[in-house]
């Protein structure tokens, strides 16, 4: 029975360089699509392998998102193309590790699944990196956990 | 002068206030304050320990002035922070806070919650520029409102002409980013024009521009060409100030550099925050009955 972190982890991961270009992580979003399985965030790592964060589509979508989109409401005639190329060409002069988000939770590869379970409800979270000896051996997500126990029923 | 009731009679912090408040250690570096201001599009942000009351402020200009002044990414933000930072009380009038902003030279200002004693929210100019529009866009004679039935002719229209700032100061392409950040730290814009010797214009740099270079690794010794950001955007200083809001609030800009004419030079620049001074709507109509024009 699978019980540990290590039993349902996916070893077969990507991650960016906090240094790379934000280009090379959009790359990497949309090349996943076509392979079959659309990943929604990259663990972020340092030239040693040591995990530094996570880069998602939030993460993004958050740097897109107009500020003062909360009055857009009112304004009647938006050319929208225009706004959405202006507000998407922002990205290009960005590194992964400008818009990431640092401060992640990981796992080790003996964590407990009811653990696992436990972290993703109460901190929101759908993925969580899986590092042993300050090097990142994996990723779970909340789906593989979802289908791993739905199996069970 | 004083005219009686003006648009903002009677709200409150708390309606124009922002309520993602973003909060770093004392001991987290400057490195990842860039991040977050990057991350957040904020020119500030709070510092202090959960729970408590925060003890200071970074902004972009404090982080700029540290790399100018030769500091490591690596330090830690509570040596360049500002403290206290100032509150507000979230039931505050935006008058009241608008006049504090103002005697304190200040360009945003902490809400507290009275009840908790806890920071809840951040106002800043064009928050106040963004609440003014909605009430300019329903208004019934708003220059975007589609169902104005009113001649244009009766209505006196504000013109960036009127507010813009003139003689604006720039730098050549060939300028250091040093030079750069010597000109921003002298002015009260966030974003300085690039511009050749008759002033057209060729790019903008801003402090965002300037703290990511930074966190990017460039050197002082940079150019300003290979950082600057073109077009520069521009409006036409005859054109409506409802128009050139709104295209800063579309474009997520704070400033439009101004021009007499297309394919002119620059002749001034008009911010998100002189739009807010002035307190009012954006055309004449309103003056006779609630609007207070704030002259400075």
């Amino acid at each position: 029975m699978k019980t540990k972190a290590r039993d349902i982890m996916d070893s077969n991961f990507k991650t960016v360089n906090s240094e790379d270009p934000l280009s090379y992580a959009l790359e990497i979003f949309k090349d996943s699509k076509s392979e079959g399985r659309t990943i929604f965030g990259i663990m972020v790592t340092d030239r040693h392998g040591s995990l530094q964060g996570m880069i998602s589509m939030y993460d993004i979508l958050l740097f897109v998102l107009p500020k003062h989109v909360k009055i857009w409401g009112n304004i009647s005639d938006i050319e929208i193309g225009g706004v959405i190329d202006q507000s998407v060409g922002k990205l290009n002069n960005l590194l992964v590790g400008d818009i990431m988000t640092p401060k992640v939770i990981s796992i080790t590869p003996d964590t407990h699944l009811m653990m696992i379970l436990d972290i993703m409800i109460k901190k929101h979270v759908r993925r969580l990196p899986v590092v042993s000896n300050e090097q990142v051996v994996g990723i779970v997500y909340i789906s593989d956990l979802f289908n791993y126990l739905i199996e069970r029923v | 002068m004083s005219m009686g009731k003006d648009t903002l009679t009677g709200l409150k912090v708390h309606h124009a206030m922002r309520r993602q408040l973003i909060t770093l250690q004392p001991d987290d570096t400057i490195d990842c304050c860039i991040q977050y201001l990057t991350k957040y599009k904020i020119n500030a942000l709070l510092i202090g320990r959960s729970g408590e009351l925060p003890a200071g402020v970074v902004s972009k200009t404090d982080i700029m002035s540290a790399w100018y002044s030769g500091l490591p990414l690596s330090t830690q933000i509570e040596m360049i922070m500002n403290a206290p930072p100032l509150f507000c009380d979230q039931d505050d009038t935006l008058d009241s806070a608008l006049n504090t902003m103002k005697t304190n030279n200040i360009y945003r200002l902490y809400a507290l919650n009275s009840e908790s004693s806890l920071a809840c929210g951040v106002i800043a100019y064009p928050d106040i520029v963004g609440l003014l529009y909605h009430y300019c866009s329903r208004c019934s004679q708003g220059l975007f409102n589609k169902s104005r039935q009113d001649s244009e002719e009766k209505i006196k229209r504000y013109k960036v002409l009127e507010f813009m700032t003139k003689n604006v100061e720039s730098c050549k392409e060939e300028d250091s980013l040093e030079s750069v950040i010597e000109t921003l730290a002298a002015s009260r814009f966030g974003a300085v024009l690039i511009a050749d010797d008759k002033h057209y214009p060729k790019g903008v740099i801003s402090r965002t521009d300037i703290i990511l270079c930074w966190r990017h690794g460039l050197d002082l010794a940079t150019s300003a060409r290979e950082i600057m950001s073109e077009p520069v955007a521009l409006c036409h200083q005859e054109a409506p100030l409802e128009s050139a809001i709104k295209s800063m609030i579309l474009k997520d800009l704070h400033r439009l550099f101004v021009v007499p004419k297309k394919n002119h030079p620059v002749s001034g620049i008009v911010s998100l925050t002189d739009a807010a001074r002035l307190r009012s709507g954006s055309c004449h109509a309103c003056i006779s009955s609630r609007i207070r024009v704030d002259e400075n």
